[in-house]
């Protein structure tokens, strides 16, 4: 099974830079998750890993062979496409051979092939209808099937849950999950969605305006965000944050924030730290909903609760801040409607400089 | 219960509008449009509709004197006429050559040249090309002719210089017969293949990127992504246009016969059109000419309708 590296890879559209020195490895039989926001340059990087798009600088590298000029049908990838790109006009087995035919594979080993594969993604129903008379999870199937047959070292998927919806995409993700542990090859996948990215990584890249944030797993990246970007962009809700300013108080530093104070864990950064400007962040996970006076508690000035079933999402505001507070259900939601306040574990708060949004942690790295 | 639950809807439901109210309220709501498809509409009824309540003379002996109420109805007399008069068997045999060999040649033509300018990557020269091949489009069938004329012109011509290059007599192309269907037949490919091609290149540009991106990650180079993608994707594109053009196979373009046809070549040019342009309007004959235009009209209907059944059932492609 073979690995990828991207060094210091750029993409310009002229004088427009729209990735700006990616250093990535994806170790072999990996399954790696770009995702980011709209415009990041995720799927740019993961056209240059294809071949579709020229790379401006840097070098990659599959399975330790330089491909900054190999066509793409050299590279030995395989592609999964939002849109499908199924061919109309071919059959389910015709679209699954495609590739084969294309390269001369014989019939009968094509035959065999299709068969095979159809099988592993429960097509073998639909091997003669025309994708028009396909559901979207069917088609999708399909597009994936195309990708398999060919055995790529490399999986490359270019957001191909996107067009599905809701329910289909769950299943369809277990799905992914699913094939990846069976065939156990290198993917790089690219998402805005960080529900997939979360679930289907083994590691995830996290990228914003055309750089890398962080790379780490899903928890890691979760609990450990390196900056107030990645705080915002993973976890659903994202990472409360509230613009504070550090204080010392008499059981160690506090940081002030709307006439309220929160302990803060004893952070070496904020040892001679009175008066710098932060960020807090909270998980709505983490934050613990109260009512009434309650030692250390925030007081919050709730607006509405949001049922998700066994959980709920209170919505409320500290001074013009919101705030969001995630909460099981099985207490009642009238019991939910009556919070005025959160208390939280000094060591869950994490903490991020108000200057250059890096996150603030001890030197051995907590 | 059942039958309560009838009594409950018989008593509450409201009877749902017909359907000329519910287009009555179409029309109230949504008047701008109709408005804009009042012009159409009118020269529809105009041109197209009211000249078929002259189509009755088909069926009379026509006088312009006692006009289209006052002729005697004859049947189908006229039509036996016709069909027993030499001109008209020649002029319905060379339609259809022409016809069948125009459509042979010239249909494949607009779809290659679309094809060959989907390939060409330099743009600057991309756009040259169409214009020098959508040119002639624009320009009269009068000058067309006139430019056919010139260049096969047996003193002057270009066509006969080339010939006398090799040491070949000159040949006198537009008085003999053998040669008027492949002149009319490439010139009009000539004049509008290039702007014909315009409606395959925009079936083109309408077939998704990502088609050939998953192509070109799966090794197919040009000519099989132009053969296995470009090409099957516009055969929608090309079944409708088939059809149109089965519809009008015997309306050959008679202006051009016209201009240069003459009595020596009577015998492989002179077409439908052009007999029932010599008939009505030269001698006069309307109630023939009308008889030979339904003829054509209803071979045409009859044609178009098959086409696109035949292409419904096969190709779940139709123009309706």
């Amino acid at each position: 099974m073979s690995g990828v590296r991207l060094e210091n890879i750029v993409k310009a559209y002229g004088a427009l830079r729209v990735v700006h020195g990616i250093d990535l490895t994806v170790n072999p039989q990996e399954f790696l998750v770009l995702v980011g926001p709209s415009g990041c340059g995720k799927s740019t990087t993961l056209r240059m890993i294809a071949g579709l798009e020229e790379i401006t600088e840097g070098r990659l590298t599959i399975d330790g062979r330089e491909m900054n000029r190999t066509a793409p049908k050299d590279r030995d990838v395989a592609m999964v496409f939002q849109n499908y790109a199924l061919y109309p006009h071919l059959s389910v087995a015709e679209n699954i051979a495609f590739g084969l035919r294309i390269r001369r594979t014989p019939k009968d080993e094509i035959a065999a092939q299709v068969k095979e594969v159809g099988g592993i993604l429960g097509l073998t129903d639909y091997l003669l209808r025309r994708p028009a008379d396909l559901s979207g999870g069917q088609r999708q199937r399909v597009a994936m099937g195309r990708a398999i047959v060919r055995r790529p070292k490399v999986f490359l998927f270019d957001e191909p849950l996107s067009n599905l919806d809701a329910k289909l995409r769950t299943q369809m993700r277990a799905e992914i999950k699913r094939l990846h542990k069976r065939l156990g090859a290198t993917s790089i996948y690219v998402t805005h969605d960080q529900v997939e990215a979360m679930t289907l990584a083994d590691r995830i890249v996290v990228m914003n305006e055309g750089r890398i944030e962080q790379i780490g797993t899903p928890m890691d990246v979760f609990q450990n965000p390196v900056n107030t970007f990645v705080a915002g962009f993973i976890g659903s809700p994202p990472m409360n944050q509230i613009d504070a300013v550090i204080a010392t108080g008499d059981g160690g530093p506090v940081a002030q924030f709307d006439g309220q104070s929160l302990s803060l864990p004893p952070l070496d950064a904020l040892r001679q730290g009175a008066g710098r400007r932060v960020v807090i962040g909270i998980r709505p996970e983490y934050a613990r909903p109260v009512h009434g006076p309650a030692e250390g508690a925030v007081r919050i000035t709730p607006e509405l609760v949001e049922t998700l079933g066994s959980e709920a999402l209170i919505h409320a505001a500290i001074g013009a801040t919101p705030f969001v507070i995630k909460t099981e259900t099985h207490m009642g939601l009238t019991h939910l409607e009556n919070v005025d306040g959160f208390t939280i574990a000094p060591d869950m708060i994490k903490l991020f400089d108000k200057e250059t949004g890096h996150v603030l942690r001890n030197e051995e790295g907590r | 219960m059942a039958g309560a639950a009838r009594t409950v809807v018989a008593g509450t439901a409201e009877k749902p509008p017909g359907r000329i109210s519910r287009i009555a309220a179409h029309m109230r709501r949504e008047w701008q449009i109709y408005v804009m498809l009042l012009p159409t509409v009118i020269w529809l009824l105009l041109f197209l509709y009211k000249p078929m309540y002259g189509l009755q003379i088909a069926f009379k002996d026509y006088s312009l004197f006692r006009g289209i109420e006052g002729s005697p109805w004859i049947g189908l007399e006229h039509f036996e006429t016709l069909f027993q008069n030499d001109q008209f068997i020649r002029a319905l045999k060379n339609t259809i050559i022409i016809s069948f060999f125009t459509l042979v040649f010239g249909f494949p033509v607009p779809i290659i040249l679309a094809l060959m300018f989907n390939e060409i990557v330099n743009q600057r020269f991309k756009k040259t090309a169409q214009t020098i091949v959508y040119l002639p489009h624009f320009i009269s069938t009068v000058i067309i002719a006139g430019i056919v004329i010139t260049a096969f012109s047996p003193s002057s011509g270009i066509v006969n210089t080339i010939l006398g290059f090799f040491g070949l007599e000159p040949i006198y192309f537009l008085t003999r017969p053998e040669w008027f269907r492949p002149i009319f037949i490439g010139a009009g490919i000539w004049q509008e293949a290039g702007f014909q091609s315009i409606v395959y290149l925009a079936a083109i540009a309408g077939i998704s990127p990502t088609l050939y991106e998953s192509a070109v990650v799966d090794g197919a180079s040009r000519w099989q992504m132009m053969w296995k993608i470009t090409l099957p994707s516009i055969i929608p594109t090309i079944l409708i246009m088939l059809i149109i053009r089965i519809g009008n196979l015997l309306e050959v373009g008679f202006e051009m016969i016209i201009l240069l046809y003459q009595p020596a070549t009577y015998q492989t040019a002179d077409v439908v059109n052009t007999f029932i342009y010599r008939q009505g309007i030269l001698n006069g004959q309307y109630d023939l000419a009308a008889a030979a235009g339904l003829f054509n009209a209803v071979v045409a209907f009859v044609l178009v309708m098959s086409a696109n059944a035949i292409s419904r059932r096969y190709s779940r492609t139709s123009l309706w």
